[in-house]
């Protein structure tokens, strides 16, 4: 069975089809790298998922479950973690009070806040943010704020883990260092769908690869068939290149 | 930590008991009436605290909640109902009423300003209905006017105050404190990490209303007369919003400071400027908002840090957004 099947999915926006149907799916313990032009649809399909957004057709299931059009908060506790490409912290609160919420909330909550303080904990330890865990998200970085949108996601305990552009904005060696971060996490057995701007990150990083171009599924295969795609160099490069 | 929990504990406790001592000191009427102004004005501001402050819902109609209470507190009290249970239906009745401008602003995820807006209109609705409809003014029953003890009503209004900021306490340590926190913060986030925000905001809301009408019926038991619409009237619904942002918003102990301190200003100003000291709130609000956004408690943490650094060659780490927001793991 696979684990996530996205069907037929479609959204307009006003006229325009911003996801035209477009269906692909991930199994279990796989990396699969989402990727596509501005304005491709690739965080649309994610909000579609998460349930930011309701699909105007389409089906979305999870380990054989309709998860269809449920609310983000119910994706969450079914096991529906993302990160937001702008990161969101919530700023007014301590770095380990943000892991805290999502320690409290997401999947198989904590069952008191001492623990929900000691998991929190772990978990920064895992994306380096041990010695800010008393600093207010206001006070962090880009990379920090990044670290900390994954930690807070970690701490839903999600199965399938969405990562928006996670690595856009960062240097080099810090994007080095989230995509050795990004492979533990699926090492520990959460499977993950990575959006990303940057082909090379994701190249990179995932097991197979899919092409969206103006809403719709242009190709789907391993990183290095999908870089020969006359298709792919296309809607990136422009056709003169490709000839 | 814990020492320092464990001192702050200790003060309370004094405080309560002094508080409570006071009138065995000789204290006078005047006094014991100022200490209630503040009891009522502090439970007022807690009370908004909770919606306005920690979820971030801007709520302009305080004064119908607050009304609401001390209507029916006053019908049932002066129709012979006991006080504790008029005191419950006073605020279960607000809890009802909240519910018709929360479901509709927080289901449509109407945010921030229609929700605002929305709760002004409800609460001059009110105001002017009930002005109409009642337009007299109540009384306490005759046999509690010709014996007006203060005492009793002191201790009584001490007690839903101490419950009042415990309720807010324990609320906003608990885990739904980080859940309400999340939900103003940022609500994406919070919906994307499992947090019901239209769950929370109207958790919120009837916890804010019910401790509204609570105040609104120490209002009624304490007060021997006014005009049934009186206690609707706007500056029901502006006062909490200053005292809460002069004290500091978003923390349990700034309410409290603020409707102190807004009480005693007040006091003061009233006897020298009148209806002037109108303007002068106007104007200490914006100056707050501009440029101490966490109120008197933001003013003390700076103080205390920069007494911190002078003393300490380590520099402190920020714990504090405006002045802290007392939820768990701070």
């Amino acid at each position: 069975m696979d684990f996530l099947a996205v069907e037929r999915l479609t959204k307009f926006f006003g006229g325009l089809a911003a996801v035209y149907q477009v269906g692909f799916t991930v199994q279990e313990g796989e990396i699969v790298g989402l990727i596509g032009p501005n304005g491709s649809g690739k965080t649309t399909v994610l909000n579609l998922i998460t349930g930011f957004l309701k699909p105007d057709a389409g089906r979305v299931t999870l380990a054989g479950k309709d998860v269809t059009g449920l609310p983000p908060y119910r994706m969450c506790r079914n096991g529906v973690a993302r990160t937001f490409q702008l990161t969101k912290p919530f700023l007014c609160c301590t770095v380990l009070q943000n892991v805290m919420i999502a320690r409290t909330y997401g999947r198989n909550p904590a069952p008191n806040l001492r623990i929900a303080a000691e998991e929190a904990m772990e978990i920064l330890g895992v994306v380096g943010l041990t010695g800010k865990a008393n600093f207010l998200a206001r006070d962090l970085t880009l990379m920090e704020r990044k670290m900390l949108e994954l930690a807070r996601a970690l701490a839903a305990r999600p199965s399938l883990l969405l990562l928006d552009e996670l690595m856009a904005g960062l240097n080099p060696a810090e994007t080095e260092e989230a995509m050795q971060l990004i492979r533990k996490v699926r090492d520990s057995g959460v499977t993950i769908l990575v959006v990303e701007h940057i082909v090379k990150a994701i190249l990179g990083l995932s097991d197979r690869v899919i092409v969206l171009n103006m809403g719709q599924k242009i190709a789907e295969g391993p990183p290095q068939e999908i870089v020969h795609d006359p298709h792919v160099v296309e809607v990136y490069l422009g056709k003169a290149h490709h000839a | 930590m814990t020492i320092k929990k464990g001192i702050s504990l200790a003060l309370l406790v004094i405080g309560v008991v002094a508080l409570g001592l006071v009138p065995r000191m000789g204290a006078s009427e005047s006094l014991l009436n100022l200490l209630i102004l503040m009891f009522i004005y502090t439970m007022l501001a807690t009370s908004w605290n909770i919606l306005g402050g920690y979820t971030g819902q801007v709520n302009l109609g305080h004064a119908a909640f607050f009304g609401l209470g001390t209507l029916t507190a006053r019908m049932l009290y002066t129709g012979g109902c006991p006080l504790p249970l008029a005191f419950l239906v006073a605020g279960v009745v607000p809890v009802v009423f909240s519910m018709l401008i929360g479901v509709p602003a927080f289901r449509l995820r109407l945010r921030g300003d229609y929700f605002t807006i929305g709760t002004l209109a409800l609460s001059q609705i009110l105001y002017i209905t009930i002005g109409n409809v009642l337009p007299k003014i109540t009384y306490l029953p005759m046999a509690d006017i010709q014996n007006y003890q203060i005492l009793p009503r002191y201790y009584i209004i001490l007690a839903l105050t101490v419950f009042t900021i415990g309720v807010a306490y324990a609320l906003v340590k608990s885990r739904l404190g980080l859940g309400l926190v999340a939900v103003r913060e940022n609500e994406d986030a919070a919906e994307s990490l499992g947090v019901n925000a239209f769950a929370h905001k109207l958790l919120a809301l009837a916890v804010s209303a019910f401790l509204g009408g609570l105040t609104g019926g120490a209002y009624a038991y304490y007060q021997p007369s006014y005009y049934f619409n009186y206690t609707f009237s706007p500056p029901w619904s502006l006062e909490p919003v200053t005292m809460t942002f002069i004290g500091g918003v978003g923390t349990v102990h700034g309410p409290v400071i603020g409707a102190i301190f807004f009480v005693l200003l007040k006091e003061w100003l009233v006897l020298r400027v009148g209806e002037y000291h109108l303007i002068i709130f106007g104007v200490l609000f914006i100056l707050v908002v501009l440029f101490l956004p966490g109120g008197l408690v933001e003013a003390w943490e700076r103080i205390r840090r920069l007494v911190a650094r002078r003393t300490t060659v380590k520099a402190t780490a920020p714990t504090a957004c405006a002045g802290g927001n007392n939820l768990p793991g701070n």
